[in-house]
């Protein structure tokens, strides 16, 4: 079981960072349809992050560090920022906050509408999955007119926001969350009713509250399991420290309730947005910044729609950082995904991966061994999930 | 500094529990602390923070080379507090005491920095590469300032005895 990759894969350049999501392998040792062992194996899409950092100015970094993940972007960005301006030690306009947290906040919308699609395609419900991606296009179309862009919004610079909120735009944002906070309730009342995910998700990949402690999960799949913790409350930055809202737990430990935690969490966020655009301080956007950042180090943290990202920097006083270290939510993550498999059937793979919201690509690949005959194979996730809904079918 | 009374019970906790082995320690603002101790008491000082501070959450480990030393920084959360325990190691034979065996969580962050830094972790149940390829070449760190792209690229190419583009 050792060395699976050797033949698969010749790694691109590149000695860096896994904080990007993307093709993982996974090795499965199996025993029939039960998962014995699972191993897993990093690096596949290794761009270099961290290492790029140290050549680059902290402007080129903002770009940069946006660039981790497509769909975190802003997450990335604003724990980045919040790092930088902490070394400076300023203090940016209030506006600036509120303005980064309704567009943290619309992130997580889209990423986890986005989720609840993933997770209806997984199990075969791919009605669900029509319906949720087409409500997250009104969070897209929301971010186009907010910031410009549907991903990597480029909307923070050190020192505030790039792009301020119109009159014009907080009411279409309004308009938006009302819509699908409808939507969003709809599903929360249809979901626990629905036989074709429940039957797949109750009692499937589960994360007893002590081993997701272990194993220091994060996020959504950390709260499903029944602990509250949320960067949001615990270590509040931007507006948080001011804008209600409820950490949702669920303590089912398993699919359903990661699946419940996120529903539940997209009518916090909006809660959230709603305050924030009631609240919204009037004021400058961004403040002009001393050159240069002063030596030093700091941490911050932000809650990703994933979970708790974790940014460390150590400047040497020049305009490049000596050192840029990103944790992003899913590395956190993969320990507990090897609780939640073992012991439970191939079948359930995708969807168990799925549940922690992991980003991987569709080419990640998958190696199979069967424990008695010592037989290996190899499938792609697309094989993976026809043969679970094949095999579940049944 | 009586707003940062938890923080400051911490710290003395340690300074009364660790005495000369606590090296620094220093509250930096509201919820963060920032502290180094010696490896040999690494291990004692985790689990201290743990059971008596409730600082179970390892966030994440975070390696830095100073040029003679590695910086190792645990950041260890519990509540709104985050601790970064630092141990240095040094660079000529950097090695740590595991601590997987205290916080399972551990695992992948170690192997990470074993492989971008070349600590060794003693007693982790399985230091091989996560996020490097098999046939990684040997004492290449390519976190370590020493290693420049350029000269990474050289040690791959040699390692697969053909030229890269």
């Amino acid at each position: 079981m050792k060395n699976l990759s050797e033949n698969t894969f010749s790694v691109p350049f590149g000695p860096q960072h896994p904080a990007l999501k993307e093709p993982e392998n996974f090795m499965f040792t199996v025993d029939g349809e039960r998962v014995v062992d699972v191993k897993i194996r990093l690096g596949y899409v290794h761009r270099g992050g961290e290492k790029a950092f140290e050549a680059r100015t902290y402007t080129q970094g903002l770009y940069l560090v946006e660039r981790i993940c497509g769909i975190c972007a802003m997450a990335h960005q604003l724990c980045y920022v919040n790092n930088v301006e902490a070394l400076i030690d300023i203090e940016i306009p209030r506006r600036a906050d509120y303005i980064r947290t309704i567009i943290a906040e619309l992130e997580r919308i889209h990423s986890h509408l986005l989720w609840v699609g993933v997770a209806g395609h997984e199990v075969g419900w791919d009605t669900l999955f029509m319906y949720a991606w087409r409500d997250r296009e009104v969070v897209l179309d929301l971010m186009e007119l907010t910031t410009g862009n549907r991903v990597l919004h480029a909307s923070n610079t050190i020192g505030g926001v790039r792009r301020d909120l119109t009159s014009e735009m907080i009411s279409r944002i309004r308009k938006g969350m009302k819509l699908l906070k409808e939507r969003t309730n709809y599903y929360k009342a249809m979901i626990p009713k629905e036989r074709t995910l429940m039957k797949r998700a109750v009692g499937v990949g589960v994360l007893k509250p002590q081993d997701a402690v272990a194993l220091c999960a994060v996020g959504p799949t950390l709260r499903a399991s029944g602990i509250k913790r949320d960067v949001r409350r615990d270590d509040p930055y931007s507006a948080y420290d001011e804008t209600p809202f409820d950490v949702i737990t669920y303590d089912g430990c398993d699919v359903a309730s990661r699946v419940l935690v996120r529903v539940d969490e997209i009518l916090e966020s909006i809660k959230i947005l709603n305050y924030a655009l009631e609240h919204l301080p009037s004021g400058p956007i961004a403040v002009r910044l001393p050159r240069g950042v002063p030596a030093g180090e700091n941490v911050s943290m932000v809650e990703a729609p994933r979970g708790e990202d974790i940014h460390y920097l150590k400047s040497n006083g020049t305009d490049k950082p000596e050192r840029y270290k990103v944790r992003a939510p899913t590395l956190a993550n993969w320990p507990a995904v090897g609780a939640m498999i073992k012991g439970g059937y191939i079948a359930d793979i995708p969807i168990v991966l799925a549940a922690i919201d992991p980003c991987m690509s569709c080419t990640d690949r998958m190696t199979f061994t069967e424990v008695n005959s010592a037989k290996s194979w190899q499938w792609s996730r697309d094989e993976l999930r026809r043969y679970s809904l094949k095999w579940r079918g049944k | 500094m009586s707003e940062n009374k938890k923080e400051q019970e911490i710290v003395e906790a340690l300074k009364a529990k660790l005495g000369q082995s606590l090296l620094t320690a220093r509250i930096q603002k509201p919820r963060r602390i920032f502290a180094t101790v010696s490896p040999s008491a690494l291990t004692d000082s985790v689990k201290f923070l743990m059971e008596s501070h409730g600082l179970r959450h390892l966030a994440t480990i975070t390696a830095v080379d100073l040029g003679k030393d590695i910086a190792v920084y645990y950041h260890l959360i519990g509540g709104e507090i985050t601790m970064n325990l630092r141990a240095d190691t040094p660079k000529t034979e950097p090695k740590l005491p595991t601590i997987v065996p205290m916080i399972p969580g551990a695992e992948l962050y170690e192997r990470e920095v074993y492989e971008m830094f070349g600590v060794i972790f003693e007693g982790h149940p399985d230091l091989t590469h996560l996020i490097l390829p098999d046939g990684w070449p040997e004492n290449v760190y390519p976190m370590r300032k020493e290693w420049k792209t350029d000269a990474i690229k050289n040690e791959i190419a040699k390692a697969l005895g053909e030229k890269l583009e």
